[in-house]
C-alpha cells in the first residue's frame, strides 16, 4: 500500500502538490522541485498536458519522482488517447511502479497550444474510472480477462465552483459509484462552495482533497478566472485585490491561502490539501513549512 | 440538412486555372437552402468565371445531387453542353460532387463548396450543427444530441469546466449537459440516469466509410 493511500484511508490529513512536467527535454528544474518538495508533501501529482498544452508525459515524470523517493500521483485524461491507448499506458504505468491515479476528462485542445489537434474523448472520466476498476479486478474495459490484476489507488475530480451545482453533484455521485476512492477539487476561493460538496458527500465513504492556489499577482488571478476552465473567482476577491500593490499582493496571496486552509481544517471539510501547479515553488515551500511546523 | 459554404474565389481559381470551358451543376436540396447551389449562386459563379475570361457552356440544377441514378437521368439532357466543357464545377455538398465524379470519370469535377456539417437553420441562413451521424442515436434519453453539442462528447454528464451554465470551449454557448440535465429532470429521470453509466460508445457504428441497405436491412452492402 502506498503511503498516500494509507494516510488517506486512515483519515490522516495529507498535503499534496501539483507539478507540471517540462515542456522540453530538460528535466533539471522538475528534478530540483521534486528534491525540494519531497520532505514536505505526501505525494506529488504530475499533470497530463494541462490546459491542453503539450508537456512531457505524466508517466515519465512519475517514474522520475518514484526514483527520487517522492510518491507520485499520475494524472490521466481522456483527451489524447482512445480506450486502447489508455489501458496500454495504465498497464505500463503499473509496471513502472506507479500506483496512484487521478482520472479526469481533460481540458479541450481548443484551449491549448495545439488548437488544430483532433480531440479524442473516446471515453469520459466516469468510464475511465470504471476502466481502472476493471483493471484492478483483472479485466479490461470489454470485461475480457487480462494477465495479472493491477493495484491502482484511484480518484477523480469534482468542481465545487460549478454553477448550477446539481449536474456536477450528480456526476460526483456517479463517479463514486464507479469506484473513485478519493476526489481532488478544482481550486477553491470560497470555502462555502466546498461545503456544499462535502455536505452532499456525507452519505458516501469518500475522501476529499481540497484544491488551493497561492495567488501571486493580479495578472495570475485574471488568468485563472478567464482562461482556466471551471475556475470562478468571486467579485469581492477581485475588488479587494485591485486595491493592493504588488508587494502587498504577495503577502495577501499567502495569507489568503493559509486562512482558507485553516478554515477547511477547522471545519473538517477535507482529508487533505492539494496545492495547484500555478502557485510558485517558493511560495508552496513556505506554505508547507508553515503548516508542517504549525500542526 | 447538409450545410455548405462556397469556397473563396481565390481557392477555386487555383483548381481551375488550366481550364477554359465549364459546365456548372447546382442542387435543389440542401445547397439551395444554404444559397450555395441555387440559380443565384450559379449566376454569381458564372459572372465571376466570365470576369476571369472563362466560358460557361451551360448549367443545370439537379433535383437531389446525392441521388446518383436520378441525377444521371437529369444530366443526360445536357450531354452536348457538358461535352463542350473541359471541367465541371459542382455547387452542392461533397456527396453531390462525388455523384458527378462518378458519372464523368474522364472529366475533372471540382467542388465549389465546402461541406460543413449536418444542421438546422435557426434564422434565414444561420445554421447550427445538431447531429454527427454517429449511428447510435441517444436523443430519446438526453433530448439534445450531447455527442454533437458537447465538444468532449461526454456520455455521462458534464465535465468540470462549465462556468455560469456555459461551455468551457464556447463561452457563448450553454453547456449541453446543463441543458440535458433540465430535460432529464423535466422527464423525471435525472436520478435514474445518473445511477447508471452510459457507454463506452460503440464507434464501430461511426467508422467511415459506412454503407447501409434499407432494402436488405443490412449495414454493409
Amino acid at each position: 500500500m502506498t503511503g498516500f493511500k494509507k494516510k488517506l484511508l486512515n483519515d490522516q490529513f495529507v498535503f499534496t502538490v501539483e507539478l507540471t512536467p517540462p515542456r522540453g527535454a530538460n528535466t533539471d528544474r522538475m528534478i530540483q522541485k521534486i528534491e525540494e518538495l519531497k520532505d514536505l508533501v505526501d505525494a506529488v501529482n504530475f499533470t497530463d498536458n494541462p490546459s491542453a498544452k503539450m508537456r512531457m508525459c505524466s508517466m515519465a515524470a512519475c517514474k522520475i519522482s518514484l526514483e527520487r523517493g517522492l510518491e507520485p500521483v499520475l494524472q490521466m485524461t481522456c483527451r489524447d488517447r482512445n480506450r486502447i491507448a489508455i489501458q496500454s499506458d495504465l498497464l505500463g504505468a503499473h509496471a513502472l511502479g506507479i500506483r496512484n491515479l487521478l482520472l479526469m476528462t481533460g481540458d479541450h485542445p481548443f484551449l491549448g497550444d495545439h488548437k488544430e489537434a483532433k480531440p479524442v474523448y473516446d471515453i469520459d472520466s466516469s468510464l475511465l474510472i470504471r476502466l481502472v476498476n476493471n483493471l484492478n479486478k483483472g479485466i479490461d474495459i470489454n470485461r475480457n480477462r487480462i494477465d495479472g490484476k493491477t493495484s491502482f489507488f484511484y480518484g477523480a475530480v469534482v468542481n465545487p465552483n460549478a454553477e448550477p451545482i446539481q449536474p456536477q453533484l450528480k456526476r460526483f455521485e456517479q463517479k463514486i459509484r464507479m469506484g473513485a476512492k478519493f476526489f481532488y477539487t478544482q481550486m477553491i476561493f470560497e470555502v462555502e462552495k466546498l461545503e456544499r460538496v462535502v455536505e452532499y458527500a456525507e452519505k458516501f465513504k469518500v475522501k476529499i482533497v481540497a484544491g488551493i492556489v497561492i495567488i501571486k499577482t493580479k495578472r495570475m488571478l485574471k488568468y485563472l478566472s478567464s482562461k482556466v476552465p471551471g475556475v470562478t473567482v468571486p467579485h469581492w476577491l477581485t475588488d479587494k485585490i485591485e486595491k493592493l500593490d504588488d508587494k502587498d499582493m504577495q503577502k495577501f496571496g499567502f495569507d489568503f491561502a493559509t486562512s482558507a486552509i485553516y478554515k477547511i481544517m477547522d471545519r473538517k471539510l477535507s482529508h487533505g490539501i492539494h496545492i495547484m501547479a500555478i502557485s510558485g515553488t517558493e511560495e508552496v515551500k513556505k506554505l508547507l513549512n508553515f503548516f508542517k511546523t504549525g500542526i | 440538412m447538409i450545410i455548405t459554404r462556397q469556397k473563396d474565389f481565390g481557392e477555386i481559381k487555383k483548381y481551375i486555372k488550366q481550364y477554359r470551358n465549364f459546365f456548372l451543376i447546382g442542387c435543389a436540396e440542401c445547397a439551395t437552402v444554404c444559397g450555395t447551389g441555387d440559380e443565384k449562386a450559379i449566376q454569381s459563379l458564372k459572372n465571376w468565371l466570365q470576369s476571369q475570361n472563362k466560358t460557361v457552356t451551360g448549367w443545370m440544377i439537379a433535383k437531389a445531387g446525392c441521388q446518383i441514378f436520378g441525377t444521371k437521368r437529369e444530366i443526360s439532357h445536357y450531354k452536348d453542353l457538358i461535352e463542350k466543357s473541359q471541367c465541371i464545377l459542382v455547387l452542392s455538398c461533397g456527396v453531390g460532387t462525388q455523384t458527378i465524379t462518378e458519372l464523368f470519370e474522364e472529366k475533372p469535377v471540382i467542388p465549389v463548396n465546402d461541406t460543413l456539417f449536418i444542421g438546422n437553420m435557426r434564422r434565414f441562413r444561420e445554421f447550427e450543427e445538431r447531429c454527427r451521424a454517429c449511428g447510435d442515436c441517444l436523443l430519446a434519453i438526453t433530448g439534445i444530441c450531447v455527442v454533437t453539442l458537447c465538444p468532449k462528447q461526454m456520455l455521462n454528464g458534464p465535465c468540470g469546466g462549465y462556468k455560469g451554465e456555459c461551455c468551457e470551449v464556447n463561452s457563448d454557448t450553454k453547456c449541453a449537459w446543463v441543458v440535458a440535465y433540465r430535460i432529464l429532470e423535466k422527464n423525471g429521470v435525472a436520478d435514474k440516469f445518473y445511477k447508471k453509466i452510459s457507454g463506452p460508445k460503440n464507434w464501430l457504428k461511426a467508422n467511415s466509410p459506412r454503407r447501409y441497405s434499407a432494402r436488405k436491412g443490412i449495414d454493409r452492402i
